[in-house]
């Protein structure tokens, strides 16, 4: 018996500018509920998207919506919603016109209807006879998600929706589509916060430099993130004391003494934390400055792509 | 649905700054028409409406730049800016997409060129300016339809849509066909000459276009099926990268 065809779902994709790989040999197929696409700016979440949504054509491999090619074929947009990144919208239509616009194409019986529903499930009913071009940068990004959501698709993909919204717009936005979420529908959204994906996607995938770096469950990718090794720049009254201090505590594995200061390199940054200044201090050493290099998100992400 | 995407295309030309210029540039004929019927020249005035006001000003200059303009835009400026996508992620065949927004724009092109025809041919001819009015109105009207199929094309193949047809207004269909006569079969603005001659039936010292009517309407007729016909395959393929 053929298995029933997931909802999403990526066959050895990849896709290319010219020399430039964005998206490098990515499988993954996805069900009912929330996975969020992590990745630093320029790692391919977009492309990765725009490929779902049949807006670009995968250079090799199959982009696919509940079993289908998603190029060339208008048919996935009945059950796929998009959100694109980019503001732009028709700056002369109100928010009203811009969402019913919406529900007109996609051929609903009573797209007045739909159109306030949606607005409502965004909260824009008060600025939706308000002409879109006057809007906010996080008041666009809702209205597009309303113009996505208006014909209620079992599909929803979001590229970055949380630019721009403050942090309650932000939330209303994330309870709205955990509400999707239960009622069975598959939502892929992009972000390079980790702290948005960690509240709203139970599923996560790792994009960095166009190739899968990890995928699963948030919180073993989390756990991955955190026990990595770090390295800790410190300046200090003096260094080299500090330094044999530091080097026979089990949460660190290396120290480099170069120029004004000190390189510590961690298995446990937590612990490290705890124990570094009572360890400073049993030496009669004074710490000026303590800071994590490899911090950013970026770097993280390398991490993950070299394991 | 596609006259919502009608509706909408003609909002979008309406609101934009060019239509503006468009609308000036439209009103150049009647200002030249005034002038000359102020002033008292011994020029016959259908000699004059005809191959100033009408050939010259409206056909070879106003048509062709105001196709241009709404016919690079209505699809061109929303690929460029990214809005098309509100159009492309909906379950409607491309050419449902295309058509209405060729439509709008050949609209607005016709509406600016034929009432600038028709107030600068009252002008000067008053009450015998009919079968001018009628012949290049319908001719405009024409020659508009392929113009605009030709820019809308171009505007889907090139992001560089508006430059390549500048260089076919005026170095392909104004140098080139001017030097080298058969040229002219290929060129919009002589089969727009073509039509009018046919209807308006004006003595061959007033107007004695290269390209004999039925021919025009025959050219004018494949030039907008290949258009838009292939201007709707590449719709079809066309891709929009990410916003930048």
């Amino acid at each position: 018996m053929a298995s029933e065809a997931r909802a999403v779902e990526l066959k050895n994709v990849s896709r290319w500018y010219g020399n430039v790989v964005a998206v490098n040999d990515i499988s993954f197929d996805l069900g009912a509920g929330i996975t969020g696409l992590l990745g630093p700016n320029g790692a391919g979440k977009s492309t990765l998207l725009h490929m779902l949504a049949g807006l670009l054509k995968p250079s090799n491999g199959d982009a696919l919506i509940n079993g289908e090619a998603a190029w060339k074929n208008p048919d996935i947009y009945k059950v796929t919603g998009f959100v694109p990144e980019s503001e732009a919208v028709y700056p002369f239509l109100t928010g009203f016109e811009f969402v019913r616009l919406s529900a007109r194409l996609q051929g609903l019986a009573n797209p007045d209807a739909a159109a306030l529903k949606a607005l409502e499930e965004v909260e824009l009913m008060d600025a939706k006879d308000r002409a879109v071009g006057g809007y906010s940068k996080g008041m666009k990004q809702r209205i597009k998600i309303a113009a996505a959501i208006v014909h209620e698709p079992a599909i929803l993909l979001l590229d970055e929706p949380f630019n721009g919204a403050d942090p309650r717009q932000r939330l209303r936005m994330m309870e709205m589509l955990q509400r999707m979420a239960a009622d069975g529908a598959t939502i892929v959204f992009s972000s390079h916060i980790l702290e948005e994906v960690e509240r709203l996607a139970e599923n996560v995938l790792v994009i960095v430099s166009g190739r899968l770096a990890a995928s699963g469950d948030f919180h073993e990718i989390r756990r991955l993130m955190t026990d990595r090794p770090h390295t800790i720049r410190l300046r200090s009254s003096d260094d080299r004391r500090l330094a044999a201090a530091l080097i026979g505590q089990e949460s660190v594995f290396g120290v480099e003494i170069e120029g004004e200061g000190l390189t510590v390199q961690s298995s446990d940054l937590v612990s490290f934390a705890h124990v570094a200044p009572s360890v400073a201090r049993g030496a009669g050493v004074s710490v000026f400055e303590l800071s994590p290099t490899d911090e950013s998100l970026e770097s993280v992400f390398s991490y993950l792509v070299q394991r | 649905m596609t006259g919502f995407i009608f509706a909408l295309t003609l909002r979008q030309l309406v609101f934009r700054r060019s239509t503006l210029l468009l609308l000036l540039l439209a009103t150049i004929p009647v200002l030249v028409g005034i002038v000359f019927k102020i002033g008292e020249s011994n020029e016959d005035p259908e000699r004059f409406t005809v191959r100033v006001l009408c050939v010259w000003l409206a056909v070879t200059t106003v048509l062709p730049l105001t196709a241009l303009l709404f016919g690079t835009s209505v699809i061109g400026d929303e690929l460029e800016d990214g809005t098309v996508i509100y159009l492309l992620t909906k379950p409607v065949e491309r050419w449902r997409i295309l058509v209405p927004k060729v439509c709008a724009a050949w609209l607005m092109t016709t509406l600016l060129v034929v009432s600038s025809i028709a107030v600068s041919s009252l002008v000067v001819l008053g009450g015998d300016a009919g079968k001018v009015i009628l012949g290049f109105g319908l001719a405009a009207a024409v020659g508009a339809l392929a113009y605009i199929s030709v820019f809308v094309m171009l505007s889907i193949v090139t992001s560089r849509a508006l430059i390549a047809g500048l260089v076919f207004v005026f170095i392909w269909e104004g140098a080139v066909s001017g030097i080298f006569e058969g040229v002219r079969f290929l060129s919009i603005r002589h089969y727009t000459l073509g039509i009018a001659d046919w209807l308006t039936k004006v003595r061959s010292d007033v107007l004695d276009a290269y390209v004999s009517g039925a021919t025009a309407v025959v050219l004018s007729l494949v030039v907008i099926v290949i258009a838009v016909v292939y201007a709707n395959r590449r719709l079809q393929t066309v891709e929009i990268r990410e916003a930048t």
